[in-house]
């Protein structure tokens, strides 16, 4: 049976480095909690590039494509000849595509910053208020007794003012 | 410059929550004038109209546009230094930006939004707005996409739509801490709107991403947008309106009119909300600094407009451009050269740039300037088009007039109500230009 503990840290570097420590020692089900974002957690934890960026490829794709294809749906469906004028006409049509572009790009930007991040959340999880304050928090996922007893040293040692044992989800 | 003691985390979140949870009998009586203004002077004039028809406006047959549109173009040109500017100083990191962000981006949106008001207002037949979105409808009529009208429509709806997603994004962590800090219906809602964020590693990683990529697609989207406004007056052919010159000359008039519109509003929420520790003189120096920039190729491209026209040989090109020059509205014209390309160059005085009051002053001076300038594009261009037997006149009437004076009451009552419900600072990004907390330091 897994349990959980909560360490609270008044300092960025103090819990920069019981994060670091901790992921060496081998603990994966790590959970950082802070006021501002923090580069070094994101290298620790191993976040490199998100796949963010994919939906957005995806969104402003499909916006160019979707965009003139609407102009050109629209066009034909009610044909306005104007002075012997194409119907299809590329540089207006290009415009709205552009614009469809940008738009699907930032919707799909959205969808992908919801479903990476995992937001909303419908779910209550472990979470401690002062870490959207001035405190930085830090979550671990402890499997057996030992392994509890390995990480609450580390994290006093690296100067956590206070460690709990907490139920939920991480 | 040394000009203020550094606020610690804690103080960050009790001075922005602050001034959203404490309301005193000022921000009401503000709040309620506010209100009675839009209504007295934007709604009833503009039900009066959509009663007798747009002939309550001064609009005639030579002259079909208006007060109603100089005001739309000034509208979208104020709202273009808010979201474009964020985005910009984000892409570039500049950390002086995260003071003030939060309240330009709102800019942005309310100004938009009242814009939209006067697209509205304009056609008369507001019933009829549906008209313009590719939907089906009982008379299998389809919008016409090779109309610069109909870029507009594509243009603004999606600069109203990234807006609103970019402000709303970048507010969520701050969602949060209102959450934290309330009880109530008002946990209740902020739970809501936090989308349950904790300040994890991962949320802010994906929020970090996902907000470059906002900043990126905006840029061009503001850029677009009133490039695509100028177009609806560029590719009329009409004189004094057919320009090449239009796009940039009108992306550049939006980004000075919206930056001094974000002295005016910085002044504002400095003064009245007790922001005084966040919003500081590097900021007003910073914004000074650009709007001299601006300023300057502001005249540049004027200048640029008054020899294409006096190169181009036209006799219509020249009459328009005569009348313009020493025609009834010629004052407006002086006055506008004046507050955008004079009044301006004040700004390379230091104690000038360094002066809050100063500031407010030229800042409202150049968007009188700016308003005069949409007002001059259209009154001067329209009834005064190719023979003299069409040419005919325009003069706002009272209806325009009191529309145009509730604008400004529509915007400020969507500001006033913001404020209250969003932090007019964004707190950790203002934690982020603070000293790091650390054990060593």
């Amino acid at each position: 049976m897994s349990t959980n503990l909560m360490g609270i840290f008044q300092f960025e570097d103090e819990f920069i480095s019981a994060l670091r420590r901790l992921k060496e020692s081998g603990f994966d089900g790590l959970t950082a909690m802070s006021p501002i974002p923090l580069h070094e957690a994101d290298h620790i934890l191993g976040f490199g590039k998100s796949p963010v960026r994919r939906f957005t490829l995806a969104g402003t794709l499909i916006g160019a494509a979707s965009g003139f294809a609407m102009a050109v749906a629209t066009a034909i469906t009610f044909i306005l000849p104007t002075s012997g004028r194409p119907i299809i006409t590329i540089p207006p049509f290009l415009i709205i595509s552009y614009e469809m572009t940008i738009l699907f790009g930032v919707l799909f930007t959205l969808l992908g910053f919801h479903v990476v991040s995992g937001l909303p959340a419908w779910r209550d999880k472990i979470y401690h208020p002062a870490s959207n304050v001035d405190r930085f928090t830090l979550v671990v996922e402890c499997t057996d007794r030992e392994n509890s007893k390995l990480a609450e040293n580390i994290i006093l040692e690296s100067g956590a003012e206070e460690v709990s044992r907490v139920e939920g989800d991480r | 410059m040394a000009d203020y003691i550094e606020p610690t985390y804690a103080e960050v979140n009790k001075d922005v929550l602050r001034s959203m949870m404490e309301t005193g009998p000022k921000y009401w009586a503000l709040l309620g004038t506010s209100i009675s203004v839009a209504g007295i002077c934007f709604f009833i004039p503009w039900f009066y109209q959509l009663e007798v028809g747009i002939g309550a406006s001064g609009m005639n047959r030579s002259a079909v546009w208006g007060t109603y549109l100089s005001n739309f173009i000034f509208w979208i040109g104020l709202s273009h230094s808010g979201t474009l500017l964020s985005a910009v100083l984000h892409i570039t990191n500049s950390s002086w930006r995260k003071a003030i962000y939060r309240s330009a981006e709102a800019m942005t949106l309310f100004s938009l939004v009242t814009a939209a008001l006067f697209v509205m207002v304009h056609p008369g037949r507001v019933w009829f707005v549906h008209w313009t979105v590719p939907i089906p409808n009982q008379m299998d009529l389809w919008p016409n996409f090779r109309s610069p009208l109909m870029f507009d429509v594509m243009a603004i709806t999606t600069y109203l739509t990234a807006s609103s997603i970019f402000i709303y994004m970048g507010s969520v962590p701050d969602f949060a801490a209102v959450r934290d800090a309330s009880t109530g219906l008002r946990r209740k809602l902020y739970t809501i709107f936090s989308f349950g964020w904790r300040g994890t590693a991962k949320e802010w990683h994906t929020l970090g991403w996902a907000y470059t990529f906002f900043a990126v697609l905006v840029i061009p989207l503001a850029v677009s947008v009133h490039s695509i406004v100028s177009w609806d007056f560029a590719m009329s052919l009409v004189p004094g309106l057919h320009h090449t010159v239009f796009a940039p000359y009108f992306v550049t008039g939006a980004i000075f009119s919206g930056t001094a519109g974000i002295v005016t509003v910085m002044f504002l929420l400095r003064k009245y909300m007790n922001f005084e520790r966040y919003i500081r003189e590097i900021h007003l120096v910073n914004l000074g600094k650009l709007l001299v920039l601006l300023s300057l190729i502001w005249t540049y491209i004027n200048i640029m407009e008054l020899f294409t026209t006096w190169f181009s040989g036209s006799s219509y090109e020249l009459e328009a451009l005569e009348w313009r020059l020493t025609g009834f509205y010629a004052p407006m014209y002086w006055e506008m050269i004046l507050f955008c390309a004079v009044v301006p160059m004040l700004i390379l005085f230091k104690k000038i740039r360094t002066s809050w009051k100063s500031m407010l002053i030229i800042s409202i001076l150049i968007n009188i300037g700016m308003l005069s300038e949409r007002f001059i594009i259209v009154a001067t261009s329209q009834p005064r088009k190719f023979l003299p037997d069409a040419f005919g006149f325009y003069f706002p009437s009272i209806v325009e007039i009191a529309i145009t004076i509730g604008s400004f009451a529509v915007f400020s009552t969507l500001f006033l109500i913001f404020v209250k419900w969003v932090p007019a600072v964004s707190l950790y990004e203002v934690k982020e230009t603070l000293k790091p907390l650390l054990r060593t330091s």
